[in-house]
């Protein structure tokens, strides 16, 4: 039996985004039974009266033809069907707990976005943008759905490196700038931040009407980190040094890191965003393919 | 236990190594990185848990591995108690010299030595060997009682002097390679004679332990010591030289009447009574010699009735021939050297010899081979017919004296010898130069050389010292310069000039002196040591010196190496005392030269042709049955009859300890530490991999 889900070290080898999330989407939607509605937007909604400005493409030719007006095809996904992904690209997205084994979290966050840009330009022809952030906006690609658009953002993915140390603060209120049409907002973070401040900061997108999901990214060893001895741990944001002991790694983190994701989710879901976690040993397929299939079951 | 080499345990701070690296070296555990530090607390073990060592198998392994190499070149032993007699080497030499034939000494000398063997413990390796004129080895170490007692029982009783100092070196190469202690059971008459002329020669390895086992007891003994009679003879009744004296010698024997017998080819010819004093010597001599022509087997016998009776007789050989020609080539001018040398020829005592003189510039029709030898004095140019058969009458095993005068000077190079003339040495401005050094070794130099003499005569040692001295005394005026490098130099001059030479071309030899036989170019020929020199020279040149009798263990050469890389060799055939072949085919064809190891009658056919007829009598200092005195005998070793047998310094040898070495097994826990410890240090490396 072929193996159904794709490791992410072999993902990782492939050196071309495009066809690694061509891999993986049709990957997982070859295995779903085929479903009009699966998607973000592709069920038909309404006709709304063509207006200058409007995109030719849209207009239904055959209402046209029989009637000579002029309709625009509006499809439920209409209403949200510009995406937009926040990915974190501060230090600590570099960690990998096995280099060459495990993806470090900053490629599993790519894989990932690339793999949702694919789902939404190229099966469901929607706008797609990406904001890179640390403690500053690194890169902003504006939504589109422009030919070309997800080779753009493909490419921004690629150049997005950790750098610097997360602040959600500063990135998501120029987000708040720019945002002009509500969406889905995806972000990819590790987030090492107290659980009530994140969801205070990121809050506000709901507000605006934006469906925002958080796709918080770990490393296995983050959960459950495995120490033979003493040792001397660098924090690879602040280069803070610290000796730890095995002891309070067994116990005390784990029970801390545990307790972190459970506010993370309970806080996020009590704001009305999204929670899902992502550990880097998962199979990304797999992964997807959960959170869509909750997403569908949701609507 | 103590170790051989203790400086190495210096190195036992290397230990200090993996406490460093397992305790100390912990602390400075390489920085992780880690996505971050929100979650985590600092924490410090305490002092005592967090120093403790980890991998204590693998510190474990390491300590030993270290501490054990430096055991290793430490080179630990252990003193074991153990000399035991099964730690020991059993060594039985028995005594098989001629003298151990006096009474029933060497049959008690072998039936002690085997209750030695029976008594030993079964255990304990034993090796047998015979003491003769060298150490034989009949038996390697080994336990097979049955074998060690045959070897015993086949050792024949012998005709060889013994010799201590023999089985002293013996023993010590025994020690070389066995590396165990010996203790050396010696069965012998312990005869005085039997030591060597220095008593360290003696000197036995500190772990060899001797037991001495004196067979025989002293008794009188009379013994034919010395013969004087020629070995060639031309006219039985030249009364100068057809006679034979013979010393009779006694050893611890009071004043007596002897009767003694002169015996040719079998039967009795002349007796004698002899008065020998008491512990003394007396001649007797014999006269005329009628012997009849040809070879013949000469002995004379003492009624002694002693205890010893084998060294009752004493036999020598006798050829009787007409005079053999010598043909002495000299220059037309020179008259002087074949009156010298003609004379010395005829003073000489032991053959019989013509001379015949010839102007070299008439020798061109002579035929050489008709001669015993030939002499060329001062005769550098010779007709190149006479030249060339000169040259075959060598190379076919003629001898050839030639003598360089002052006409050496003038040729470039010497006849017949080869050798280049360089310049000649003239002394007679500074006087004249004298001989510096003489190889007495050389059968024309020293009258003794394989000779029946007995050198502990002091008469004879005289005579010997008195030839040597009488060459020192000697004047040369004028000596020729001869570049000979591959000639064997007999005599130098004080300023290294080479004086006496010989050479060997093919079978024959070519003796040079570098001067002349006239009263010109030195005052040899009227000196006394030049009729000595004549008399040895002639035998040694005819060959006739092969003839008459030699010590048993001599030597006799048999054929030249120069002859033996030549052309296929002819056979030399020797026939032994028992009437057998002494030699087998492969040997008659190649060897070199034969031990006269049995006393009694040789007769041999030379490579050239030539036949010889030797007479061999045992070292007369065998006769001599005087033990070595006790306190030397307490010093080499001890006797069994007394409390403490051995030679030990320790009183008791049970408690004997020796030390072992132990480094071959410490080697071998080296080697299974650092396999252990590789295989430990992997699996523990591998786990700090993972953690890095």
């Amino acid at each position: 039996m072929m193996q159904r889900f794709l490791d992410p070290a072999v993902l990782a080898s492939i050196s071309s985004l495009d066809l690694l999330a061509r891999t993986v989407v049709d990957g997982f939607v070859a295995g779903l039974h085929r479903s009009p509605d699966f998607g973000f937007s592709q069920e038909f909604a309404e006709y709304r009266a063509y207006t200058p400005g409007d995109d030719l493409r849209h207009v239904d030719w055959n209402l046209f033809a029989r009637t000579e007006r002029c309709y625009l095809k509006r499809y439920r996904g209409d209403t949200n069907s510009q995406l937009t992904i926040l990915l974190d690209a501060s230090n600590s997205m570099d960690y990998t707990s096995g280099r060459g084994k495990t993806a470090s979290k900053m490629d599993y966050a790519r894989f990932a976005a690339a793999s949702l840009f694919y789902l939404a330009i190229h099966n469901q022809r929607d706008a797609a943008g990406l904001i890179v952030f640390d403690d500053e906006v690194r890169n902003y690609i504006r939504p589109s759905t422009r030919q070309g658009q997800l080779y753009r953002l493909l490419a921004g993915l690629e150049q997005a490196e950790p750098h610097a140390r997360t602040d959600f603060a500063k990135p998501l209120l120029h987000f708040q700038n720019l945002l002009h049409r509500r969406g889905i907002v995806i972000m990819f973070s590790d987030f090492y931040e107290d659980p009530a401040a994140i969801v205070r900061t990121i809050e506000p997108l709901r507000y605006h009407g934006n469906e925002v999901v958080l796709f918080h990214v770990l490393d296995p060893k983050e959960i459950r980190p495995e120490l033979h001895g003493p040792a001397i741990l660098v924090d690879l944001e602040t280069d803070q040094r610290m000796e730890v002991i095995p002891e309070y790694a067994r116990n005390d983190y784990i029970r801390k890191i545990d307790n972190h994701i459970e506010q993370l989710r309970d806080r996020t879901r009590g704001a009305g965003m999204d929670y899902h976690l992502l550990v880097t040993d998962q199979p990304l397929d797999a992964t997807l393919r959960e959170y869509l299939a909750i997403r569908q079951g949701g609507r | 236990m103590g170790f051989f080499s203790p400086w190495f345990l210096v190195g036992l701070v290397g230990i200090g190594l993996p406490v460093y690296v397992h305790l100390l070296r912990r602390h400075t555990t390489p920085p992780q990185p880690f996505s971050s530090l929100m979650f985590f607390e600092r924490g410090t073990q305490s002092s005592t848990r967090h120093r403790r060592l980890r991998y204590l198998l693998l510190f474990s392994l390491r300590a030993a591995l270290l501490l054990l190499l430096v055991l290793a070149f430490a080179n630990p032993f252990i003193r074991r108690a153990g000399a035991g007699a099964s730690g020991k080497l059993l060594l039985v030499v028995v005594d098989d010299s001629f003298s151990m034939k006096a009474g029933s000494r060497f049959a008690d000398a072998k039936q002690a030595a085997l209750q030695v063997l029976a008594s030993r413990p079964r255990s304990q390796r034993a090796e047998v060997m015979a003491l003769g004129g060298r150490l034989a080895v009949l038996i390697q170490p080994i336990q097979d009682a049955g074998a060690l007692r045959s070897a015993v029982e086949s050792i024949p009783p012998g005709d060889s002097r013994a010799n201590l100092g023999e089985l002293a070196h013996g023993v010590r190469a025994l020690v070389e390679s066995v590396r165990m202690p010996i203790e050396l059971h010696l069965f012998s008459d312990m005869q005085k004679t039997g030591m060597p002329a220095n008593f360290a020669d003696m000197e036995l390895p500190a772990n060899v332990s001797v037991v001495l086992h004196p067979a025989g007891k002293v008794v009188p003994n009379w013994t034919v010591e010395s013969i004087n009679a020629p070995a060639q003879l031309a006219d039985p009744k030249d009364p100068k030289k057809s006679r034979v004296q013979a010393v009779i010698a006694g050893y611890g024997t009071p004043a007596a009447s002897r009767t003694v017998s002169l015996v040719v080819n079998g039967n009795t010819i002349a007796t004698r009574k002899v008065e020998v004093p008491a512990d003394g010597r007396a001649t007797v001599e014999f006269q005329p010699l009628d012997v009849p022509f040809g070879l013949n087997r000469c002995a004379i016998k003492i009624d002694s009735a002693d205890g010893f009776p084998a060294d009752d007789i004493s036999v020598f050989a006798v050829k009787r021939a007409d005079p053999e020609r010598v043909l002495f080539v000299h220059q037309a001018s020179d008259s002087r050297s074949p009156v010298y040398f003609g004379a010395a020829l005829a003073a000489a005592s032991q053959a019989s010899f013509t001379l015949q003189s010839i102007d070299s510039e008439k020798s061109t029709d002579i035929d050489p081979s008709k001669y015993a030898f030939v002499v060329l004095s001062d005769a550098m140019a010779l007709p190149s017919i006479f030249e060339n058969a000169l040259l075959q009458y060598v190379r076919g095993g003629g001898s050839v004296l030639i003598a360089a005068g002052t006409s050496a000077a003038h040729r470039a190079r010497i006849p017949i010898f080869g050798g280049y003339s360089s310049d000649a040495h003239s002394y007679s401005r500074d006087g004249y130069a004298v001989v510096g050094e003489t190889d007495l070794t050389h059968p024309v130099m020293n009258e003794t050389t394989g000779k029946d003499v007995a050198s502990n005569d002091p008469a004879t040692n005289a005579m010997t010292a008195k030839d040597a001295a009488g060459w020192s005394d000697l004047k040369f005026y004028y000596v020729a310069g001869v570049d000979a490098p591959q000639a064997r130099v007999i005599a130098r001059l004080t300023d290294r000039t080479p004086l006496l030479m010989e050479k060997q071309i093919g079978e024959g030899h070519v003796l040079l002196l570098a001067s002349g036989l006239d009263d010109l170019t030195n005052d040899f020929p009227v000196r006394p040591a030049f009729v000595p020199f004549i008399d040895r020279t002639a035998r040694y040149l005819s060959g006739s010196d092969r003839i008459g009798s030699r010590l048993v263990d001599s030597f006799v050469p048999l054929r030249t190496a120069a002859a033996q890389a030549g052309s296929p060799a002819a056979g030399v055939e020797i026939i032994g005392p028992d009437g057998h072949r002494a030699l087998s085919l492969t040997e008659a064809a190649s060897a070199q030269s034969f031990q006269l190891a049995r006393a009694g009658f040789y007769q041999i056919r030379f490579a050239n042709g030539k036949n010889a007829l030797i007479g061999v009598n045992p070292d007369r200092r065998e006769s001599n049955l005087e033990p070595i005195p006790d306190d030397l005998q307490q010093l080499w070793g001890k006797s069994p009859a007394e409390p403490a047998p051995t030679r030990s310094a320790t009183p008791d040898s049970s408690q004997e300890k020796n030390s072992h070495s132990i480094w071959w097994y410490v080697m071998l826990l080296v080697l299974v530490a650092a396999v252990a410890e590789s295989i430990v240090a992997s699996r523990y490396l591998g786990t700090q991999r993972e953690e890095a």
